[in-house]
Formats: C-alpha cells, sequence, structure tokens
C-alpha cells in the first residue's frame, strides 16, 4: 500500500479544516458589525472615466456627422484652420452654427483606465524586477568575491553582507532616499530600486557564495587542467552547475523582495500597498482593500514559484 | 620533455607541517612512459598534480618542454593546453553531455570551431570505444565508460604529454580492464605519459621506467625489469611483498 492510495480522507480532513476557519473568520467579523463594501472594490482596478473635449481656438461649428454612437464635430477657427473632434453622440453640447469660444467644452468621450491597484501592481512589479536584476548582478560579483584569494576583496564583500544583513531594510530605504538620496540628488524611484537591490544582493551573494563552493573541487581542476582560464572555467563550468544547485533559495529571495518592495511605500513611491492605502482613507473598505491586495501579491508570487518550479524540472535533465 | 628538479611541495595547517613531496626529482623523455607507484599518501598524487601546477609547489623546478612552470612570465593555461590530465574521480562537467565535455575546452582554449572541435571529439570518443554515447550524460555512464571519455576529453587537446592520477582506482573491478586497454593503445602509439597507479600489471606491461616513493621522496627508480625482479631497497621489498 502507499501512501496515495489512501489520500482523500486526508483532503477531506484538509478541506473541513479550511471550511472551519473561513467560517470562524467569518462569524468573528459578524460580530463586529463591518459593513462588506465589496462593490466598491473593482472601480479601482479598472474605470470609465468622462473626458471633457475642448475646442483649442475661438471658432465655429462647421457640422456634425453621426456614425455609431460617435459623433464627428467639425470645427473651424476664425483663421480658416479645420479641425475635426469625435465625442460620445449622447454627449454633444453643441450644434451646428454655433460661435464657440476657445475652452468651450464641444462634448464628452469615454474611456478606460487602470485604477489605482493596477498601476499600484504595474509600479511593484517593474521596482521588483528591476531591484531582482541588479541585485542578482550585484549578489554574483559579490559572491563572486567572497571567495577571491586576495584578502582585500574578500574582505569589502564580507562587509557589505554583513552591514546589509544587519540592518532593517526599512531603515536602509531610509537611509537611501533621505541621506544618500539628498546628497547625490537621486529620484525616489532609483533610490528606492538601489535600497531593494542591494539589499538582496547581500543574499543573493552568500546563495551564490555557498552555491559555488558546494561544486566539487575537481571541477575546476578539470577545467583548469584543459588549459581554461580562470573567468571561462567559472563561466563555462562552475556556474552553469552552481545556478541549478542555487535556483530554489535564489527564486525565494527573489519572492521575498517582491513582498519587501511594498516598504518603498514610506518614501511615495506608489505602489500597489501604498494604493492600497490611498484608495482605504477615500472608501474606508479596510478590510476588502487589504485582503485584495494580499490576494494581488500572492498571485504574482504563486506565478513566479511556478515559473522557477517548471525552470527546475527542465534544467534536471543532466542529473 | 618533462624535466622535475628537486620538487618540494610542504602542506602546513594546525601547525604541523607536512612535506608531502620532498626533492623529487625525474624526468620523461618524448615517448616514454613513466609509472609511479606507492603506498597511499607517499605524496605520489601531489607530486604528479605539480607537474601540471595544479598544487604550486614550495621549492624546485618542472620544465615541460624547456618551460618553468613556475616562471611569472610562463602562461600557465598554455602549458596546461599541452599537457593532458585524467583524474580519479574522472571530473566530466555533468551539465555537459558526453560530446560537448569533449568540444568545450577546444572550443574556448584552442579556438576551434564547432564543427571541427565535433568531429575530433567524435574520432577520439569512436577510439575509446564509446561513440554510441556522445549524447548521453555523464552520470548515465559506467564508470569505466566515464574514465575513457575523460581520456578522450584530455586527448582532444592533442596534448604532448598525459598525466594519469590513479585512473582506476574508483572503478569496479570489472571496469579497470576497459580502462587499462585504451592507456595500453596510448603507450603504443607513442604517447609521453606520467601515471601514477596502484595497477603492478600494467606498469611491468607498459611502463619503461618505475618511480617507488615513500614519504614524499623516490625511494627507487629503475626499469621494469629490475624493479619487480631485483629490487634494492628494504621499503620496495616490503611493498612489493604487499601488493604482489
Amino acid at each position: 500500500m502507499t501512501g496515495t492510495d489512501r489520500a482523500w480522507p486526508w483532503k477531506i480532513l484538509l478541506a473541513v479544516i479550511l471550511i472551519f476557519s473561513a467560517a470562524a473568520i467569518w462569524g468573528s467579523v459578524k460580530r463586529i458589525d463591518y459593513q462588506w463594501r465589496w462593490y466598491r472594490v473593482p472601480q479601482y482596478f479598472l474605470y470609465e472615466a468622462e473626458e471633457p473635449i475642448k475646442i483649442p481656438f475661438d471658432g465655429v461649428v462647421e457640422g456634425i456627422a453621426v456614425s455609431g454612437g460617435d459623433a464627428l464635430v467639425t470645427l473651424v477657427s476664425e483663421d480658416g484652420e479645420k479641425q475635426q473632434v469625435s465625442v460620445d453622440n449622447e454627449t454633444v453640447r453643441v450644434s451646428q452654427g454655433e460661435d464657440l469660444f476657445e475652452g468651450d467644452t464641444i462634448g464628452y468621450v469615454y474611456q478606460w483606465h487602470a485604477g489605482p491597484l493596477l498601476t499600484g501592481l504595474w509600479t511593484t512589479m517593474w521596482i521588483s524586477a528591476a531591484a531582482s536584476v541588479l541585485g542578482l548582478i550585484i549578489g554574483l560579483v559579490a559572491g563572486l568575491m567572497k571567495i577571491s584569494k586576495n584578502y582585500t576583496v574578500r574582505s569589502l564583500a564580507a562587509i557589505y553582507v554583513e552591514i546589509i544583513r544587519g540592518t532593517p531594510l526599512l531603515v536602509q530605504i531610509f537611509i537611501a532616499y533621505f541621506f544618500i538620496g539628498t546628497v547625490f540628488n537621486l529620484d525616489r524611484n532609483v533610490a528606492g530600486v538601489g535600497a531593494l537591490a542591494l539589499f538582496a544582493g547581500a543574499y543573493v551573494a552568500e546563495i551564490v557564495r555557498a552555491g559555488i563552493q558546494s561544486i566539487p573541487k575537481g571541477q575546476m581542476e578539470a577545467a583548469r587542467s584543459l588549459g581554461m582560464s580562470l573567468p571561462q572555467a567559472m563561466m563555462d563550468v562552475i556556474l552553469p552547475q552552481a545556478f541549478k544547485r542555487i535556483l530554489p533559495p535564489l527564486s525565494g529571495q527573489f519572492i521575498s523582495l517582491i513582498k519587501d518592495s511594498s516598504l518603498v511605500s514610506v518614501i511615495a513611491i506608489t505602489d500597489l500597498t501604498k494604493s492600497g492605502r490611498e484608495i482605504i482613507t477615500s472608501t474606508f473598505a479596510t478590510f476588502e482593500i487589504w485582503l485584495v491586495v494580499a490576494a494581488m501579491y500572492l498571485i504574482v508570487t504563486s506565478i513566479l514559484s511556478q515559473f522557477v518550479f517548471y525552470l527546475e524540472r527542465r534544467l534536471r535533465v543532466s542529473d | 620533455m618533462i624535466r622535475a628538479e628537486n620538487v618540494t611541495k610542504i602542506f602546513t595547517g594546525r601547525g604541523i607541517t607536512v612535506r608531502a613531496v620532498d626533492g623529487v626529482s625525474t624526468t620523461v623523455d618524448k615517448g616514454q612512459v613513466v609509472v609511479i607507484i606507492g603506498p597511499s599518501g607517499s605524496g605520489k598524487s601531489t607530486f604528479i598534480r605539480c607537474v601540471n601546477g595544479l598544487e604550486m609547489f614550495n621549492e624546485g623546478h618542472v620544465y615541460i618542454d624547456g618551460v618553468d612552470i613556475a616562471d611569472r612570465k610562463t602562461n600557465i593555461n598554455k602549458i596546461r593546453a599541452e599537457v593532458g590530465m585524467v583524474f580519479q574521480q574522472f571530473n566530466l562537467f555533468p551539465h555537459k553531455t558526453v560530446l560537448e565535455n569533449l568540444t568545450l575546452a577546444q572550443q574556448r582554449v584552442r579556438r576551434r570551431k564547432k564543427k571541427v572541435a565535433q568531429e575530433k571529439a567524435r574520432a577520439l570518443l569512436n577510439k575509446v570505444g564509446i561513440a554510441e554515447k556522445e549524447s548521453e550524460y555523464p552520470s548515465r555512464l559506467s564508470g569505466g565508460q566515464q574514465q575513457r571519455v575523460a581520456i578522450a576529453r584530455a586527448l582532444a587537446m592533442d596534448p604532448k604529454v598525459m598525466l594519469f592520477d590513479e585512473p582506476t582506482s574508483a572503478l569496479d573491478p570489472e571496469m579497470v580492464g576497459e580502462v587499462l586497454d585504451v592507456m595500453k593503445t596510448l603507450a603504443r602509439e607513442g604517447m609521453t605519459m606520467m601515471v601514477v597507479t596502484h595497477e603492478m600489471g600494467f606498469a611491468r606491461e607498459v611502463a619503461d621506467r618505475v618511480l617507488f616513493m615513500d614519504e614524499g621522496k623516490v625511494i627507487e627508480e629503475g626499469t621494469p625489469e629490475h624493479f619487480f625482479k631485483s629490487p634494492q631497497e628494504e621499503r620496495t621489498k616490503l611493498f612489493l611483498k604487499q601488493v604482489l
């Protein structure tokens, strides 16, 4: 009998526990009399905005042509300059032959816009992506420095790693923005991405160092005995093998980085977390928004870990 | 081809100093096969690793084709490309296929075109008798097959000398023969070889000269004839009695 033969009782138990937990939370929330307003949430993903279309000069309405739901309004300026604008048919405020002054509203158009939750998510993603790439480069360099034979090089890397790992990320972000950012006149995005990259780099350095040192010494010796230089041996023999081994801890680090990027909201970068806070100040839908924000982080990190899982299986062919 | 003069390697650690190789001098002429034997810990592996600079020695000189390998002006990578080495643990690159194991250094070090390198690799795989495994990864091969690939990998660089560091010690007994056969073929073809081994049969059959090392020193040196039939030193006699 294998374990999988009798998996279903445990699956049922799991389902029961989850349902019970959900019910318990639900019950507790009921008791504090919270007004759920889920209907307020979707507009913060996508919303349709009404935008006024204005005449850019003093002139006359020459003609209005209707096609479908839109109205094509032809305007002629006092200098004879012609311009056509398209507005929603039901919002046309002018009639043919009417004299208009610059800035008068002709009608409105409706357009879909990404709400703060989506723009915040986008900010979170690009900040994390940029910090990950930079962090990987910094970590690779620092990791290689840590195994250098040269005392100075080795110590510099060790000091960097110790300082970063021994101080809170929040404080590092404050220092990056309010101290270093002020001295060098850095944009808040640069300071935020920089702080995250330096933070991730220190952890990546340790992962890289451990990964390289886990490759048997004979690999380097074999490569060198064939006449390959140290950089060649590193690039073609050691690092590809090390990369395969460090992929799981590395992906964990980058998933952490996505979550840690929420801290850049303290220097007024409008990432997903800050967007959530801003929405709450105008809706008071505290519970809904934080749950949605958490779910959005969870979706992004899950997609990333699934991708890494796939990558790991691909790389396993040579085992 | 190889000239070692008074090579000494000192290991220090935790207050203990060990002269792993203690003033070893020898020469290997072109086309010669020199076999080094001795008990474990005698410094024979350390010595052979000094010959291509994998281990940097503290005193003495090693000349490959007249070039001092410890000289600051010597490009050690260039020397190593001319000196093939086969390890006890094979040390094939596990993330590369058999064929890629043979082409990598050809392309990177010898700057050969991929096609040329692959042709060379296939010819050598054929020679060592594993042509059909070229697209396998090393982990799918038996120990004997892996070691033969390792020999082919070293040969792909067209080395002038081959160093073998206990090439059969990590193999199951039934696979020792196939590796020794490849080495014998090489010797017959006139390859200059330095071999550290425990295979006395191989030494007797193939060696032009046998070196017996113990405690970092060469105790006795001579033709296999002399060495196995009428050894002079007490320690040699004792060792031979134990292994034969």
